[in-house]
């Protein structure tokens, strides 16, 4: 019962949902609508679980005085603060009946000058990361990643003037061989092609996965076939 | 005689659907009988025409929109004369609506020259409606007649969605067919898959070690199915680290994934026999925020410095900082995703990368059961259905274009029409 | 002024605290991550708190108790079952009843299962389909409604983009062995596959560096700047 009846309720699930895909009446129609809520209502309710252990683990982080216990004291102060300031709309000008992100309150301001520094930094790393993953990709001595390398130089060249430059001598019958226009033709025909090949592999994936899961043969995320 | 067969068969399947909606629910069999009305008939000519004015536009036919959920009519008409041909001076076309033929009328929508339909998303069900068309041009506007009254309703069956139905009908079948041979029959020969063969040798390697096993199951929740292909693995991979006793770091950005994924490792547990060694804290929640969640693993990984990391499921930007950030500390990587933009920095970064249908396949892959593998055969038959059809329809249709012959394009045509999207 | 100020210096503090983590892992890091997991972990959940929670379900199952005020609940199937499903999720928390939370995780699973089933199958399956379904190479004109293939380059590509999307998805095969002929076309697939990668990894790498170039924008031009202005220099 206790392991059954939730692969039962997926089974039932993911079915009504497929066919209710063909059915636009009522009940049938809005389905997909309704299971949209439902997910983002659970969300809620989790986030009470999730949020609560981040809690947990870093008061007892403190208490304890694990390593680096002193930075669970700022996390654990960030997040309470933020929290009171959304929950309780700190300063919000539209009182508790007003936005909670609304310009003006404590929620929007460190939302502003600490949330959003953070995470423009944080991603701005990607500069760097990418240009050690190239490094990486260049030693590699095979031919698949020689490929993939050549593929790359160009198409980054080919966006940039300075790629046009490189190869405006080439006109007439060999303008075809100009950075840019390759580019485009990389863009437009090979890439297309192997795209194309991932995504209907992809769609045949999640196809056979769902199946799988809505037939009750795959049921590994409730933990095998142990009772 | 090839066309007549498939036209044939495209008209059988619709009442397949229907016997199949009808054992889903009884009450499911009760088809609307159309709310239709034929314009031709009654028209009631009111426009006013002026030298200035365009040829109007003659309403064809105004209906109930078929296999939708209610609300909408469609309105559908002859071009005007002037509209690409004659005066060529048509701006478009207005649709008026109103609810008695000769009430008030109100402007419902404007469709540009060259449309010949409208559909009116705006109507109530059970409501009778009547419709006029304004041609409209530079110089002047000119009326159609009014049409008979039209009904919207909610249909039963979406019928516009046959053809992808009829496709994903064949998809199923074969991987059904193949789940279901594959029990009694003998075991199927399966390719190699480097990323999947690392597996155990990427375990066995923490152990040794005495370091732990990252598992990051991408940045999205239980709502996007690569997750879902992510935490299947995790089941997998968990009864092996409950049997060889390994350590596990797995830092969530979901809190449904959180308790999800502490369910699958439990029962990993159980079912190793060491229900004693799970603890929760093994999951453990960061933060939903994308960049917050990244900052925080790559703290985690020069820290902890994992052996091994698993990256398994749904990734954007924050990929490869994850993955440059675990090369750096010499873990053995294994990444797998179905987000194409990713996949290449985690080929750059990592040392195996499941790539696409790859990652779906990947728990069935590890499972070893006969029915999981079928399911991958099933795969390759509807791989080898797709590429048929490719194939043959580009062929055809070049046939049709060197030749110029007209029946082979229909044919053509009508078997691409099985393809079409609503 | 003087709150701009503080502004920016909050900001050039965490910046250059998240760029330190290039050189190595040190305490400026570790605070300005412990900020970040605190703050934006507490900006999702009240978020969510009052776009989910209150918008979608408070409102519509009992709308006087966001007012503040006495009234009805609203019997609404939908709403009821959303709520059921959400305390569900946090039974794990009391002893004993914890595996009544697998009832709410195994409705998502199902909905996912079923509801991308059909995602995918028609924008990524047939949709793809579809689109690789041209005449290879045709006379130039307008014949019987097909679109011309204009020029022999625009043949050619037709064909490589066949051959590619064919050899690519022989790559993807798992129940055949990628030998003799068949391991030929599939390295010929796995080739395409790279060139796709390839165009993706180029097309990205400079819209990278402008993200970096941007936080380099706001440390010279508002930071260094501004702070230079103020102090009168």
């Amino acid at each position: 019962m206790r392991r059954t009846f939730p692969i039962l309720i997926t089974v039932v699930v993911g079915w009504v949902l497929i066919v209710a895909d063909f059915i636009p009446h009522k009940p049938f129609g809005n389905l997909g609508d309704d299971f949209a809520l439902y997910f983002d209502i659970i969300a809620v309710f989790a986030f009470i679980l999730g949020g609560g252990n981040l809690f947990r683990i870093h008061l007892t982080k403190v208490q304890k005085k694990k390593k680096d216990w002193p930075f669970s004291i700022v996390t654990l102060g960030g997040f309470i603060v933020m929290l009171a300031a959304g929950l309780f709309k700190i300063g919000n000008p539209g009182g508790i009946q007003g936005d909670v992100a609304a310009v003006g309150s404590l929620f929007n301001d460190m939302y502003m000058q600490i949330f959003t520094p953070l995470q423009a930094s944080m991603f701005a790393l990607l500069a760097f990361f990418v240009g050690s993953a190239s490094y990486r990709a260049f030693r590699a001595k095979t031919t698949e990643a020689t490929i993939l390398l050549i593929a790359a130089f160009i198409v980054l060249l080919g966006r940039t003037p300075f790629g046009l430059w490189l190869t405006s001598g080439l006109t007439g019958d060999m303008s075809f061989l100009q950075l840019p226009n390759l580019t485009d033709w990389i863009m437009d025909v090979p890439n297309l092609a192997g795209q194309r090949a991932i995504m209907i592999g992809i769609a045949l994936g999640v196809i056979s996965m769902s199946l799988r899961l809505i037939l009750g043969v795959e049921r590994t995320y409730l933990g095998g076939d142990s009772d | 005689m090839g066309y007549s067969v498939i036209s044939g068969l495209r008209k059988s399947v619709p009442t397949c659907i229907i016997a199949l909606t009808l054992l889903l629910g009884p009450s499911a069999f009760a088809q609307e009988s159309p709310d239709t009305a034929t314009v031709d008939s009654v028209f009631v000519s009111e426009a006013v025409e002026s030298a200035a004015s365009p040829r109007a536009a003659q309403l064809n036919v105004v209906q109930d929109s078929r296999g939708d959920a209610g609300g909408a009519i469609s309105v559908k008409w002859f071009r005007s004369p002037d509209d690409g041909m004659g005066a060529d001076n048509i701006t478009g076309y207005e649709i008026f609506r109103s609810e008695s033929p000769d009430g008030l009328f109100e402007s419902v929508g404007f469709a540009s020259r060259g449309r010949t339909s409208f559909e009116d998303a705006t109507t109530v069900d059970g409501q009778t409606y009547y419709y006029y068309l304004a041609t409209v041009s530079a110089t002047g506007v000119s009326r159609s007649g009014v049409s008979a009254g039209a009904r919207s309703s909610a249909q039963w069956l979406n019928t516009r969605d046959i053809d992808t139905l009829i496709i994903g009908f064949i998809i199923c079948f074969s991987v059904i067919f193949f789940i279901y041979h594959a029990q009694k029959g003998k075991k199927l020969f399966l390719r190699k898959i480097a990323g999947l063969e690392a597996v155990d040798e990427a375990i066995g390697r923490a152990t040794e070690m005495g370091r732990p096993i990252l598992f990051i199951p991408g940045i999205q929740d239980l709502d996007n199915v690569q997750t879902v292909a992510g935490l299947t693995i995790l089941g997998r991979i968990a009864r092996t680290i409950a049997d060889y006793d390994t350590k596990i770091n797995m830092p969530v950005s979901r809190s449904i994934v959180m308790a999800t994924a502490r369910e699958t490792i439990k029962q990993a547990y159980v079912a190793a026999g060491r229900p004693d060694a799970y603890s929760d804290d093994m999951v453990y929640y960061l933060t939903d925020e994308q960049f917050g969640y990244v900052a925080a693993v790559d703290g985690i990984m020069v820290r902890e410095k994992p052996a091994t990391c698993f990256y398994l499921g749904a990734f954007f930007a924050e990929s490869l900082i994850m993955a440059e950030t675990g090369n750096s500390i010499g873990a053995i990587q294994i990444a797998g995703t179905a987000m194409p933009s990713q996949l290449p920095f985690f080929i750059a970064a990592c040392d195996y990368t499941l790539i696409g249908e790859e990652l779906f396949a990947a728990s069935a892959y590890l499972s070893d059961e006969p029915r999981q593998l079928g399911a991958l055969k099933g795969q390759d038959v509807g791989k080898i259905i797709a590429m048929s059809v490719i194939l043959v329809l580009c062929i055809l249709f070049s046939v049709a274009a060197i030749t110029e012959s007209e029946s082979i394009l229909s044919l053509a045509n009508t078997f691409k029409g099985w393809f079409s999207l609503s | 002024m003087l709150n701009e100020m503080i502004g920016l210096w909050i900001g050039a503090f965490l910046t250059l605290g998240i760029m330190s983590f290039l050189y190595k892992d040190n305490p400026w890091y570790k605070i300005c991550e412990a900020i970040f997991i605190g703050i934006s972990a507490g900006y999702w959940f009240a978020s969510m708190w009052w776009q989910n929670l209150v918008a979608k379900l408070i409102d519509n199952l009992w709308p006087a108790l966001v007012a503040l005020g006495h009234g009805e609940i609203q019997y609404n199937l939908v709403y009821l079952v959303a709520a059921v499903l959400g305390v569900m999720m946090l039974l794990r928390l009391v002893p004993g009843v914890g595996w009544l939370s697998r009832w709410p995780i195994a409705v998502i699973v199902g909905a996912t299962a079923g509801l991308q089933f059909i995602n995918f199958l028609v924008s990524n399956g047939v949709k793809q389909i579809r689109n690789t379904i041209v005449p290879l190479f045709g006379p130039i004109s307008d014949a019987g409604g097909i679109p011309p293939v204009q020029s022999w380059e625009e043949a050619l590509g037709n064909v490589v983009i066949l051959v590619g999307t064919f050899t690519g998805l022989v790559y993807f095969f798992f129940s055949k062995e990628h030998k003799g002929l068949f391991g030929g076309t599939a390295k010929v697939g796995t080739w395409f596959i790279m060139i796709t990668f390839g165009a993706s990894f180029g097309y990205t790498v400079m819209s990278r560096m402008s993200l970096f170039i941007g936080r380099l924008d706001f440390l010279v031009n508002d930071w260094v700047m501004v702070t230079l202005d103020f102090v009168g220099l």
